[in-house]
This record gives C-alpha cells, structure tokens and sequence, in this order.
C-alpha cells in the first residue's frame, strides 16, 4: 500500500517532468532508438509464433462446427484487438521496462543520480521524461508492426499448415477487421508504453544504495512484473469500456 | 561468423549445465529443507502475480468470442472455445510467463547476487556443492510449483469468462456448462499441466544457467535477471506452438 502511494507521487512528478516540453533530442532519439529498433527482432519472434499458434490452436474448436472458414476474422479480429498489443507490451516490460529499471537503479546505486541532484540537473527531467517519451513513442509503432507479422504467421498457418483456402481468409480479414479494431490495438499500445514505461522508472528510482547488486536484481523483477499484470488488467478494463 | 559459434557454444554449455544439473539431482546429497523452503517462497511471490494475469485472460476470450459466436448464432458454444483456450493455452503459456518473470528473474538475481559477493565460492570452500545447494532446489521448485499454479489459473480463468458470458453477457448457464463438459476433455487439462511442467523446468534451468554464469557487478546481475525472462518467454512461446501443431497433427 506504501509502495502505491509513493508511486502516485512518483508519477505525479515524472508526468510533470515528461509534459513540461519535449526532451532533448539526440537522448530522445537514442532512447527511442533503443527501445524500439532494439526489441523488433524479439517481437518479431514472439508474434510469429503467436500468430501462427493462433490459427493452428482455434482451428480444432471451429472445426467441430464446421466454422473452419472463419478462422480468418477469429485470428484478425482476436489478434489485433487484443493479442498483439498485450504481447507488446509483455515484451516491452520485458525487455525495455527491464532495461529501464535495471539502468536506472544502477545510476541510483552508483550515486549518479545524487551527482545530477548537485550539478542541478534535475534527474527527472534529464532522466525519467526522455524515457517515458520514448517508450510511448515507440510501442505504438511496435504494436502496429506486431500485427502485421502476426497477421502474417496466421495466414501462413491457416493456409499452408492447415490447408484453408487463401482468399477466404483474405476476405474475412477484409470483411471484419476494421481500421478502428487496428487503431484500438495501437491506442492500446500507446497507453501501454506509458504505463511501463512509468512502473520501470519508479522501481529504478527507489533502488538505494545500500541494497547493491541486489537492488538491480529485485527493481528489474518488479518492474517486468507490475508493469505485465498492470497491462493485462488494463488490457481487460479498455475492452470491457469499448466493447462490452 | 562469431556470433553463430558463440551462439552455438552457448547452446552447448546450456546442455552441460543441464545434464550437471540431472546428475547432481539424482546423486547425493539432496537438499530437501531448501527444496521446501524454496517452493513455498516460489508459491507465495507468484500466487497473486500469476492469478491476477490470468484471470483478465479468461474475461477478454469471453468478451471477443461473444460477438464473434453471436454472429452465426453460436453463442451457445462460447464455453468450449474458452475451455479448450484457456486449458491449453492460454493459462499454462501465460503462467508459466509469469512465473519466468517473477520466480526465474528473482532466482537468477539471486544466484548471480551470491557469485558477486563471492557467495559461491565461499560454498565450494565449504565443500558445499553450489550446483546441488542453489541451482538444483530452483529447477525442482519451479517444475513442481508451475502445474500447481495451473490448476488454479484454469479455475480462475474459466470463472472470469463465465462472470463476462453469463451474468454479463446473457449466456444461458445451462448451456455454458453442458458445452463446457461435452467438449473439453480430460485430454485438455492433462497437456496443460504437461506443458507447465516443461516450462516451470526450463524457466529453474535457464534461470540456474545464466545466474551462474554471472560475472563483475550490479549491472551483470541485471542483466542475468532480464535475460532470463525473456529467453524463457521465446522458449514458451515456441515450444507452445510446437505442441500445438504436433498434437493437431495426432489429433488429440
């Protein structure tokens, strides 16, 4: 419960930070950079199997009702909606969200960040805000590339693995598969990122001194867990508001 | 070049390490009290982490898949696409997820904290063997503690999709329950546990493996921590479809 409210406090400084003008640009584009750039060919392997495993494992329950052929909107409409922004943001946590936190503890370990508190550079806007811009930045492009290979990886299986026909699950995509299901997905990845972004920042911050290496370790660990429970829950309330 | 023979080399020594690892459970001395110690902290950290990321799951399949069933009239079947979604998929993949980020990133902190301070060596001195004191109770604890998670996340799952069919999304319950019944089988749960059970054992593995392996300082152990995490979540997700496809292939 304590831990909550420091991070409200947290937050409350960290978004002041990140809306009181954008950060400078050459950190944020290396953030980004990082982020981004960095977790593609992990993303890239996880919505591959995803997708494919999508096709393959809801094929069974649709063929007892002989609905094979509406395979196509079952894995566009689930993976984009909801699927590929959630395993978005698990990868982000995992990866990113680590990386944030591991980073940021090391510095708060090491004193550098009491080093920036001296110089009068102060650490939240110098440190915490470009990271945040990154990470929001940068899911939502993550989410949108996530379903095209994930999409892909579904038409792969459903037609070459499971032998459906190509156009019908080409139709359906085109059929049911909205814009707005796409624009869900990356609004979904959007509001993700941030959150991550956040809860890694805040476990990076509150590492002190005297707890060492270990800091690091329990920091990167709360912040891969918190930051996936937080998204899979928010992931549960945005669609009930949408589409419940 | 380099990078293939180191990634191959890698491959390697995760094979040694686990055949190290096979050889010192089934020899003596076994550590029995650290076992216990170890799956009763395992169960405590992950209990909540693991429910309250697969209770959602459940919820969602049901929110989707009604308006996807209702289109032909199906909604009737709703509950055997959730039973056999969250049964072998969704809750065994997802747990054990979390497990690797809770449990397999605690364990190779903690592993790779000990090698820091010089802990390690200090058990070898004492002619403790590390390998059978720390990595081998991790690897039990995580393969026994993951199935048990399971068969708590596929009740939660299932009843958070039936609150989002039944009370929510006006599902007769009479039919939720009758499809749930006729369609998913035993042969369900039991691949499954069989999953969760495989993937609890590679999280305690690659966990023991990258915390040993630790070397330098605070930043290593981090290091360590991340990389466990996500190498399990590729090998979850990999494997996951593996046994999908092979078992569409049986047919079971």
């Amino acid at each position: 419960m304590k831990t909550f409210f420091e991070f409200l406090v947290f937050a409350r400084y960290a978004v002041a930070a990140q809306f009181s003008g954008l950060p400078d640009r050459r950190i944020l584009a290396e953030q980004v950079h990082r982020a981004g750039v960095g977790s593609m060919g992990l993303l890239t392997v996880l919505t591959l199997f995803a997708g494919l495993n999508l096709s393959v494992q809801s094929y069974s329950t649709f063929e007892r009702f002989g609905g094979q052929d509406f395979l196509g909107m079952f894995a566009g409409i689930g993976g984009v909606r909801e699927l590929y922004p959630v395993m978005a943001a698990i990868v982000c946590g995992a990866r990113i969200g680590a990386n944030l936190a591991a980073a940021l503890a090391n510095m708060k370990i090491s004193e550098q960040v009491e080093a920036l508190e001296v110089m009068s550079v102060d650490p939240m806007r110098y440190l915490v805000a470009p990271r945040l811009w990154a990470v929001t930045l940068a899911l939502p492009l993550l989410c949108g590339y996530a379903d095209v290979v994930g999409i892909g990886a579904s038409y792969y299986g459903a037609v070459h693995q499971l032998g459906l026909d190509g156009g019908t699950f080409v139709s359906q995509l085109r059929e049911f598969v909205h814009l707005e299901d796409l624009l869900v997905g990356v609004f979904k990845g959007l509001i993700f990122g941030w959150l991550v972004a956040l809860v890694a920042c805040f476990h990076g911050y509150r590492a002190a001194k005297k707890d060492g290496a270990e800091g690091v370790g329990i920091a990167t660990n709360r912040a891969i867990v918190h930051g996936a429970v937080l998204c899979i829950v928010l992931n549960l309330v945005i669609s009930w508001i949408l589409y419940g | 070049m380099t990078k293939i023979f180191k990634a191959l080399e890698t491959m390697g020594a995760v094979v040694v390490f686990a055949m190290e690892v096979v050889r010192s459970t089934l020899s003596r001395p076994f550590f029995g009290n650290e076992l216990i110690r170890m799956m009763w902290l395992l169960i405590i950290r992950c209990l909540i982490p693991v429910g309250l990321a697969v209770a959602p799951v459940g919820a969602v399949i049901s929110l989707q898949g009604l308006e996807i069933f209702r289109m032909f009239g199906l909604d009737r079947m709703l509950s055997s696409l959730l039973g056999t979604a969250i049964f072998r998929e969704y809750s065994p993949a997802l747990a054990s997820v979390m497990v690797a980020a809770q449990a397999g990133s605690s364990i190779a902190a903690r592993i790779g904290t000990m090698r820091v301070r010089g802990q390690i060596d200090a058990l070898a001195v004492m002619s403790v063997d590390p390998m059978r004191y720390v990595v081998v109770p991790g690897v039990i604890a995580c393969a026994v503690v993951t199935p048990l998670l399971n068969v708590l996340t596929n009740f939660l799952g299932l009843f958070s999709g039936w609150v989002f069919a039944v009370p929510l999304g006006g599902v007769d319950h009479g039919a939720f329950i009758e499809h749930l019944t006729a369609q998913v089988t035993p042969a369900d749960l039991w691949v499954g546990l069989g999953k969760c059970c495989l993937f609890g054992t590679s999280v305690g593995l690659i966990a023991g493996f990258l915390g040993m392996r630790v070397s330098g300082g605070a930043e290593a152990v981090g290091k360590a921590a991340n990389d466990t995490v996500v190498a399990t979540i590729v090998l979850i997700l990999l494997v996951d479809y593996i046994v999908s496809y092979v078992l569409l292939g049986v047919g079971v």
